[in-house]
């Protein structure tokens, strides 16, 4: 069960450089696995995230390679099978949720139930209505819905046929918090019940962080890493994905000085800058990149009595600039001997007397375990 | 009375309605294709639906008697089976109107349909049904309007249809003498009364409809 998918699909700048045998401007080779959980597909723009759905719906035709659905095959190149999207019997969730104007809410939930008797197709109606909690909009057209509410009747509208497996598109991001969070919440809660592959596209790492079972993270039309949230966040494989799941520090190609050999700790060197880090984080023995998120990085007073700048990972810092979020801000230090640039972010509620003003020296700390290496 | 007004009146109608029916079906058949399909060949069909617009009339007419006369390409092989020839008959008149009015239905429609988002075809896809399907509930409803503009624009033309029209049909009192036809051949004949008549009544009927057709747009939500 679940879902394999593994296909390449090439574009080209021009129709007839495909037949001249150019070179692809660009290339999608998605390869991964899921279960029947919540799969997040998650990349910037232009990485092949919607592609890799319109693949997998039918709306696209891959050059090559295979996808199979819960054991049923949707597309296979060496078999000649390419189901057409009827025949997949998928649900479907538009970013603009593509809600057909011309019908009224109960229309647009009963258009894929074609073929269905009437009392079959009005109680399945009624039953997408209360899951979704958009009950007393039958007679609606979608003109007159809230974008929370067209996007329950768009979701409602998908499941109605009871789809083999859910695709959404970026649902959210036309959404205001309050809604979107609520609808997060709704989606886990309708993929537990159903049990199917659900896969959602985002490019928001905290929405990708708060809904996925799994996070499968796209750059440049390539999978980089696929595992659960806390693996992704936590143990990024590498730069690419570092940088999307927020590690905003990022230190590439630094030196391992083998001289600390003793114990469990190693130092790198970037530049002038030098860290001890955990060795059992070590993957490649000559080179490697490291980072840490922006929230792992302690801050003390320049006079502070717990900390000085003997300590391990500790190093003075002047503040370069602020940005206040409201609960919390982002700090960027640059620091003293290092000319390197460190981003902070602090909670507001812990640092309420503290007087960040540009040029105010700190003393910053990364922790050796908050240190990631990749 | 009734041969000097009341035919000219019906054979316009009879003539720009059944005319402006097969362009309303045809046209729609063919912007659906122009908009939604790609292949080889495509600016050619372009061109050859577009052509009666930018021809003069009579050419267009000429054309027609060339292909469907009693000698023509086709016309022979129809006169040779049947003994019939088309021209000089109402049925030609229709033939003429459809040829002269079909690019500007399929003009509008093409853009009509070019408009609607295919974002709604494809979330149809995804609830199971087929293109054809598709097309008569989804695209074609979302592009109405420009479908209705069409359809009032050519049965405006096919009204209004006189060089091609002469060429193909002729001007046969009781048979092919339209309404501008009718007009041509009073004014040429000094029967200015009649003349004055026909073109008020002509006036009118397009008041007439222009009114129905905003009245209907109107009361149209999407």
């Amino acid at each position: 069960m679940g879902i394999k998918v593994d296909f390449r699909k090439r574009y080209f700048k021009k129709k007839s450089d495909k037949r001249k045998g150019k070179d692809p401007v660009f290339v999608l080779d998605a390869q991964f696995e899921a279960g029947n959980e919540l799969v997040v597909l998650f990349g910037r723009s232009g990485c092949g995230k919607t592609t890799t759905l319109q693949c997998i719906s039918g709306l696209l035709k891959p050059n090559g390679g295979k996808i199979i659905v819960n054991d049923t095959t949707y597309f296979n190149c060496h078999t000649d099978i390419n189901l057409s999207v009827q025949e997949r019997g998928l649900g479907y969730v538009f970013q603009n949720y593509a809600l057909f104007p011309h019908m009224d809410v109960k229309r647009n939930i009963a258009y894929g139930l074609n073929g269905w008797p009437e009392e079959d197709m009005d109680k399945r109606v009624e039953e997408m209505l209360d899951l979704l909690h958009i009950k007393g909009l039958e007679e609606n057209y979608p003109s007159q819905l809230s974008g929370g509410q067209k996007q329950r009747v768009a979701l409602a509208r998908a499941l109605a046929p009871k789809p083999d497996i859910l695709l959404l598109d970026e649902p959210f991001s036309a959404l205001d918090m309050v809604v979107r969070m609520k609808l997060r919440d709704k989606i886990k809660e309708i993929q537990r019940e159903l049990g199917i592959p659900v896969i959602f596209i985002t490019h928001n790492h905290v929405e990708a962080f708060t809904i996925a079972d799994r996070i499968i993270i796209f750059h440049n039309g390539r999978v980089q890493q696929n595992g659960t949230p806390e693996e992704v966040f936590y143990h990024p494989e590498n730069k690419h994905v570092a940088e999307l799941v927020g590690v905003n520090n990022i230190f590439e190609n630094a030196n391992i000085l083998q001289e600390n050999d003793a114990g469990e700790t190693l130092i790198l060197q970037s530049g002038k800058l030098r860290v001890v880090v955990n060795k059992s984080c070590l993957k490649e023995t000559d080179r490697t990149s490291w980072g840490i998120r922006p929230e792992n990085i302690r801050i003390f007073p320049a006079d502070s009595n717990e900390v000085s700048v003997k300590d391990e990972n500790t190093f003075e810092a002047n503040v370069k600039s602020i940005v206040n979020k409201g609960s919390s801000k982002i700090i960027a230090f640059e620091l003293q001997d290092h000319r390197n640039l460190l981003t902070a972010e602090i909670w507001n509620q812990f640092f309420e007397n503290t007087d960040f003003d540009i040029g105010n020296s700190f003393l910053v700390k990364m922790p050796r375990e908050k240190i990631v290496l990749f | 009375m009734f041969d000097q007004i009341g035919f000219p009146l019906l054979i316009t109608l009879k003539i720009a309605g059944l005319s402006t029916l097969i362009v309303a079906i045809t046209g729609m058949l063919i912007s659906y294709i122009l908009a939604r399909r790609e292949f080889h060949g495509k600016w050619l069909a372009d061109i050859i639906v577009t052509l009666p617009l930018v021809l003069p009339p009579t050419v267009t007419g000429y054309l027609l008697v060339v292909l469907l006369g009693k000698k023509g390409i086709l016309g022979s092989i129809l006169y040779n089976l049947t003994g019939w020839t088309i021209v000089f008959t109402w049925q030609a008149a229709v033939i003429a109107a459809f040829v002269v009015s079909l690019p500007l239905m399929v003009k509008t429609t093409t853009a009509a349909i070019e408009a609607v988002d295919r974002e709604y075809e494809y979330a149809a896809f995804t609830l199971g049904r087929k293109e054809l399907d598709t097309a008569l509930f989804i695209t074609l409803p979302l592009a109405k309007k420009g479908i209705l503009a069409g359809i009032v624009l050519s049965f405006a033309r096919a009204v209004g249809e006189f060089g091609a029209t002469l060429m193909f049909a002729g001007n046969i009192p009781g048979r092919t003498n339209t309404m501008s036809i009718s007009i041509y051949s009073a004014f040429q004949s000094g029967n200015n009364d009649l003349a004055n008549m026909l073109v008020i009544i002509l006036i009118l009927m397009s008041l007439l409809s222009m009114a129905i057709t905003a009245k209907i747009i109107n009361n149209w939500k999407i």
